[in-house]
């Protein structure tokens, strides 16, 4: 190959007349003339027109080297070094060329000192010219290969502004940090003190927890008022304690079960708040069925509702983990492309609803009884806007490498907390798709996993439709 | 570069529409109304359930109003969201003139008997 106004653009070498050697041909645009890999038959010398020379993989991956026009010539390499095509080649437009057989080839190189000299120093440059590209190429590697803190700082920072932003104007806004500043301190009573008033009948128990908690198991005689339904249920209590001789003299404990504190914690803030004097919580909030005699229900498992399209999308990562299984596919660019579009999607439908109502959400982490107080409504505001925003880095294609990191890490914290939540026979809802009706089993720890498989799948192979440090790659790069 | 941030922004800005439109659900109009308790409180006790077209609803004893919500309709049920994180979900019955809401705070298929309550609904100007 060799550029423009090569020795060809005078149709007169020096010891043979280029006229006088090949034969002239004339291909429409789009023709293929030399295929990579095949024997080498022919010398081409463009008289008019233009050719792209581009090398292709066993996988359909095109580099484009370069495009040549009138004057320039291909075809030599194979000629010279005697080996199978190095490239394809096919005209961009109709071209007419010079083909001239390896025979005269041969002759015209022995004849002609000054185009055996041009070719050499062009075979020279080609090697220099691979060698540049080579470094530009490993160089761009190194820095895709490249995570930097600034991609974790830049998605995480963003989703807490975003979050917090978003608080404030959300009609469905939460406190950062429930019950931070509220007043009064509520006394907390130990486990025996609590079992000496149960057996004297001094105190009323309260299990503010949700029904299903206290239906598994609760307190002997304790009275489910639960959290959410406070408003609505107090009433009633209320009614029930003016049934009760000698009501106004027992304290009341309230008690939960969850790390949180959320429900027994604010539950005996806000009957304080209706005017009972005497409210404490358990302080060993997780020990009352050790000591205090209990009554318990064998679970009936959780229905589901029907969760429509997120339901299906939730069912993709099982599949993609079987495809992974499959050594050939198992590194497909192609396969990331389709991974990252499908975790991206399931990211940010999965978000949508966390984002409008932070407080289902937050209810639901509480439900897990792995997050301290302080923890839950900051989590239930940023977990959402993470996995909008890295799903949305996903689906673009930028910094997919840290973006699917984060999502894995995601993952990692779901299928804790599920198996925790299985393991424990928790009456929860996952929280993962739907707001409710959504049942912790191990479909969903299965799911989960999927989704941390194609999160290594897109770290160590994704490098198609990337926006990364070293640019834009598309499936048809030229270099 | 600056072309890739004019794309994220506006990708940004379809999901600040999306949010929006999420936000939207089903119509409201065929649930939208006032509602009086049949069971458990009846009578002089009842309650009342207001439904208003713009998504606020209020839930009322002996005339004052004890909870206020937010509700949306999906899959053709009313889903009422407390303010502390709570769902209550009514199943229609009877064309939608009643609505048996259950008050365990969970998804079941049907409203679980001891804990529903069936608001019938109250005719306007009635």
């Amino acid at each position: 190959m060799a550029e423009e106004q090569g020795p060809f653009s005078s149709k007169e070498g020096d010891g043979l007349k280029l006229c006088e050697l090949g034969q002239e041909v004339v291909l429409p645009a789009g023709t293929r003339i030399v295929t990579q890999g095949e024997a080498p038959e022919f010398f081409y010398v463009i008289q008019s027109g233009k050719v792209k020379i581009f090398r292709e993989t066993a996988d359909g991956i095109r580099t484009n080297l370069t495009e040549l026009g009138a004057g320039a010539y291909f075809g030599e390499v194979a000629l010279v070094t005697g080996q199978l095509r190095t490239a394809s080649v096919e005209t961009v437009m109709e071209s007419r060329l010079i083909k001239v057989s390896k025979g005269e080839f041969d002759h015209l190189m022995d004849n002609n000192p000054q185009l055996a000299r041009h070719i050499i120093q062009q075979l020279s440059q080609w090697l220099i010219t691979g060698d540049r590209r080579l470094e530009t190429e490993t160089v761009h590697q190194v820095k895709f290969r490249q995570i930097s803190w600034f991609d974790y700082v830049l998605m995480i920072g963003l989703s807490i502004a975003l979050a917090l932003v978003f608080n404030i104007y959300n009609d469905n806004r939460i406190p950062l940090i429930q019950g931070w500043g509220e007043k009064g301190v509520i006394p907390e009573i130990s486990l025996d003190q609590a079992l000496e008033m149960y057996q004297k009948n001094t105190a009323i128990f309260v299990d503010a927890r949700k029904s299903a908690f206290y239906s598994q198991r609760h307190i002997k005689g304790a009275q489910n008022l639960p959290l959410i339904l406070f408003d609505l249920m107090y009433p009633m209590f209320q009614f029930s304690l003016t049934q009760d001789e000698g009501a106004k003299d027992k304290a009341l404990i309230v008690y939960g079960g969850s790390f949180s504190r959320r429900f027994d914690v604010e539950m005996a803030r806000m009957l304080k708040h209706k005017g009972n004097a005497r409210v404490m919580v358990l302080k060993d909030y997780g020990g009352w069925p050790r000591v205090l005699p209990v009554e318990e229900k064998m679970g009936t498992e959780a229905a589901s509702l029907h969760l429509g399209l997120a339901g299906l999308l939730e069912w993709l990562p099982v599949s993609i983990f079987l495809l992974i299984l499959i050594p050939p596919i198992r590194r497909s660019p192609y396969l990331s492309v389709v991974a990252r579009l499908l975790l991206g999607a399931i990211f940010i439908s999965f978000a949508l609803s966390k984002i409008l109502r932070p407080a289902v959400f937050a209810l639901n982490t509480v439900d897990y009884g792995m997050m301290p107080s302080w923890g839950v409504n900051l989590w239930a505001l940023v977990l959402p806007w993470a996995e909008l925003l890295v799903g949305l880095f996903l689906v673009l294609g930028v910094r997919t490498r840290a973006a699917a990191t984060l999502i894995g890490a995601m993952n990692i914290i779901f299928i804790v907390g599920l198996v925790y939540a299985i393991h424990q026979h928790l009456p929860i809802n996952c929280g993962c798709v739907g707001e409710v009706g959504e049942p912790v089993n191990w479909w969903k720890v299965l799911k989960n996993t999927g989704m941390l498989v194609m999160c290594v799948q897109i770290f160590l192979f994704d490098r198609f439709l990337v926006l990364d440090r070293g640019g834009f790659i598309l499936r048809d790069r030229t270099i | 570069m600056k072309k890739d941030y004019l794309k994220l922004a506006a990708v940004l800005g379809l999901v600040m529409i999306g949010l929006l439109l999420g936000g939207c659900g089903e119509s409201r109009s065929p649930f939208a109304g006032t509602y009086r308790s049949l069971e458990p409180f009846a009578g002089k006790n009842h309650a009342e359930l207001d439904l208003k077209e713009n998504g606020k609803g209020s839930w009322m004893l002996a005339g004052k109003t004890v909870m206020e919500f937010t509700w949306v309709v999906n899959d053709g049920k009313p889903w009422f969201y407390l303010r502390n994180g709570g769902i209550l979900i009514a199943t229609p019955t009877d064309s939608g003139n009643n609505l048996s809401v259950d008050m365990t705070g969970d998804w079941h298929p049907g409203c679980p008997p001891g804990s529903c309550v069936v608001f019938k609904r109250v005719p306007e100007g009635g």
